[in-house]
Parts: structure tokens; C-alpha cells; sequence
């Protein structure tokens, strides 16, 4: 996953050459999953991160991109697992790595007073990994799902930079050997304005 | 100044975040893992003896090139072939001699291997700028580790169940494998050993 990492950095490093009347936020993200990704890792992530650049087009609206990473990870008690006719017994270490990556559109209420609500929609991928490791054999599933994303938060406004708490629900559609996947997750970060 | 600020804070998240990546298995043990197959179209219920050697073949070298068989040490082989043994008595089945008549039912026949797998890491770049500092030896440092992993395969065939190939088809098959640790601990194979057969109810006979 240092590709994730290397993206990330590069995303918030590029947008810092980037336009006017714009908003640059980083995210702690947590993630609950949902569905079959709840099915494969029942706990919550509290590893994610994800980093917004937005430009406001007219006042209260603005449009930009998200860029993220969740990783919802389980250790599963020893078990056996029924394959066809084949039995497996042992220990599970799983693993799943979630990155969106998404264009934004939001709406922003009352955005002069201290507190601005907002509503988002994002649309794009998310790249999804996931990693089933048992005894020294990896089992591995990846794609790139299409991807649509509502969001709902509200800007706490200080002089020149504001707190944000957001909760956001991500769904990748079905595609290739993967199911689709969703998550919840809540976000508080750090809004820098220009 | 303020994006020089929030560079360095996502820097500083990212490698938060790199560092808090979940980390897998801590022990041996963790490690450990049976497998079990079976043929699902035969009939074990309408069977009942079965034969095993009283030696556990060590799967090494050629035998088709003439390579005397090997086995592993008897005190290790004769508390294993005991522990099948008594898996086997509980779900039903008689052991019998291999030239018993009637002929034994199935043939249960145990392997074992072991695989060592070494990998190493050196700075491949090292080729082109090693020898231009010759203080630093031509040869580059090299970081290296291994484990070795054992296996014990348990086979069951039927002598007259033989597929097109003329070779008899594998009813059942069990393996345990796990990293090898020294010696032979007997408190950790024998658990694997019961699980292979605790998994596999349909072998339940009588």
C-alpha cells in the first residue's frame, strides 16, 4: 500500500499550488463497514485518512476531489473454512484496504457564520484490496469499483481555517471477483481556506 | 506557509497512519493449518479396515532415478502412525495387516516433507556504484532470513477405485502443515492431527 501513501502525499502536496477561494481539509477517518464488507471484518476501522480539495464555482457551492484511505482489518479465531470439498482450518489475519477517489460537489449553508452545515455527493472509484492471510498463504481480491458517496457535516469557522465533522457513506458497485462494498464513516479534520 | 504547514502535517498523518498498519500472526502456532479433501461421490460408510505402513516416508530426492526411500526418525513416526490409529479406531474403522484376507478396504499411507525457504534483500544497485568506492568491498552486504515448513500428508486410496490414468483416486486426503521449530513437539502435531479427522465427519464408519 505505499502507492496509497505516495498518491496521498502527492495530492495534498500538488494542491497547495492551486486556486482561489478554495478549501483544502485532511480527515481522521473512521470506517464501519457495511454489508458484505461487514461480513468479511466485523470491527470498525480506525485507520483512515482522507484529504479534500474544493473551489467554490458560486457562493455556497463548490466542487473538487477526495482522495482517502480506510483499512478495516480482523484476526479471526482458529476456525475451519469449507471450500467446495475442501476443509481449512486455523487462524485468518484479514485484511481490506478501501481508497476512494472521487469527485465532490457540496453545498454549503450559511457559509459566513460560525457554523456551516453541508451536504455533499461524490462520484467516482474506489480501489478496493482484500487480504485473507492463513498459515503462510495469501489469499488476495482487488478492483475498482464505481463509486457514489453522500455526505453530510458541518464547518466549525475560526480566522482562516475551520474544524470539520462529517460522516460520509461510501458504495462500490459489484465488479470483477469482488461483491460491492460500503462503509460509514465519521471524519473530524482540519479545513484550511484560501 | 500555512500549505508548507499542512504538507508537513499530512507527511506526518501518512506515516502515523503507515505505522499503525495491523500486523499479522505473532507466534509459530499462529501459523499452523490443516487441509482436508475428499472425494464426494465415495462411499466410506460401506467400509470398514483399512492398512497403513509403519513408517512415515520422507518425500526427498528421485525415486523414479533409483533414490533409496527415506523416512523420518521411528521414536517420531511410531507416536504419529498412533495418533491416526486412534483417530481412525474412533470413527469406526479396524486396522488390518496389508496381506490380510479379506484385503484391507483402504490403504492409508503418510508422507512428509519439508520445505525451507530462504529470501535475502541486498542493494541490487550495488553493481554500479560499489567498486567506484572500493572501502566498501565489492561485494554488496547482504540481509538474509529462512523458515522451514514441515508437512505430514495422510493419503486414504481404495486399491480398486482407480482412475483413467490407472492410478488409484484419493478418497480422502489430510495435511498438516505448520513452521518447524527444532524438535518434535508432540503437543502441538497431535491437536492437528485430531482436527484433520474431527473435520472430516463423512470418513465416520460401521
Amino acid at each position: 500500500m505505499k502507492k496509497v501513501l505516495y498518491i496521498l502525499l502527492f495530492a495534498v502536496i500538488a494542491s497547495s499550488a492551486l486556486a482561489q477561494e478554495s478549501m483544502m481539509s485532511w480527515q481522521y477517518s473512521m470506517g464501519f463497514g457495511t454489508g458484505d464488507l461487514h461480513d468479511f471484518i466485523k470491527p470498525a476501522s480506525f485507520r483512515g485518512v482522507t484529504f479534500n480539495y474544493n473551489k467554490f464555482i458560486k457562493p455556497g457551492v463548490a466542487v473538487g476531489f477526495e482522495i482517502g484511505w480506510n483499512t478495516f482489518y480482523e484476526q479471526k479465531d482458529y476456525a475451519t473454512y469449507t471450500s467446495g470439498n475442501f476443509d481449512y482450518s486455523g487462524k485468518q489475519w484479514r485484511y481490506s484496504n478501501q481508497v476512494p477517489l472521487l469527485f465532490n460537489a457540496g453545498y454549503y449553508m450559511s457559509p459566513d457564520e460560525q457554523l456551516t452545515p453541508f451536504v455533499g455527493f461524490g462520484i467516482g472509484t474506489i480501489f478496493s484490496e482484500r487480504r485473507t492471510d492463513m498459515s503462510q498463504y495469501i489469499f488476495t481480491l482487488d478492483a475498482w469499483h464505481f463509486a457514489l458517496k453522500p455526505e453530510l457535516g458541518v464547518l466549525y469557522n475560526t480566522d482562516g481555517a475551520s474544524l470539520s465533522l462529517s460522516s460520509k457513506y461510501y458504495y462500490g458497485f459489484k465488479t470483477g471477483d469482488l461483491p460491492a462494498e460500503g462503509f460509514f464513516t465519521i471524519n473530524v479534520g482540519l479545513v484550511i481556506k484560501r | 506557509m500555512r500549505n508548507k504547514t499542512l504538507s508537513f502535517v499530512a507527511i506526518f498523518c501518512g506515516l502515523l497512519l503507515w505505522g499503525c498498519y495491523p500486523d499479522g500472526p505473532a507466534n509459530t502456532e499462529d501459523l499452523d493449518v490443516v487441509i482436508t479433501h475428499h472425494n464426494p461421490d465415495y462411499n466410506f460408510v460401506a467400509k470398514g479396515t483399512y492398512a497403513m505402513p509403519d513408517k512415515i516416508v520422507k518425500i526427498t530426492g528421485n525415486l523414479q532415478e533409483g533414490d533409496a526411500p527415506v523416512y523420518i526418525p521411528d521414536v517420531t513416526a511410531t507416536q504419529i502412525l498412533a495418533r491416526i490409529d486412534n483417530n481412525m479406531l474412533a470413527l469406526g474403522w479396524q486396522k488390518v495387516a496389508l496381506n490380510a484376507n479379506p484385503k484391507p478396504d483402504l490403504l492409508l499411507t503418510p508422507a512428509s516433507w519439508e520445505t525451507t525457504t530462504v529470501y535475502y534483500y541486498y542493494d541490487y544497485w550495488y553493481w554500479w556504484y560499489g567498486g567506484y568506492y572500493p572501502y566498501w568491498g565489492y561485494y554488496p552486504p547482504v540481509s538474509y532470513s529462512s523458515y522451514t515448513t514441515g508437512t505430514l500428508l495422510m493419503t486414504l486410496i481404495d486399491p480398486l477405485d482407480v482412475g483413467a490414468n490407472g492410478i488409484p483416486i484419493r478418497e480422502w486426503t489430510g495435511a498438516i502443515n505448520g513452521i518447524l521449530t527444532g524438535s518434535y513437539a508432540a503437543g502441538r502435531v497431535n491437536p492437528l492431527i485430531d482436527q484433520a479427522f474431527e473435520q472430516s465427519s463423512y470418513l465416520k464408519t460401521n
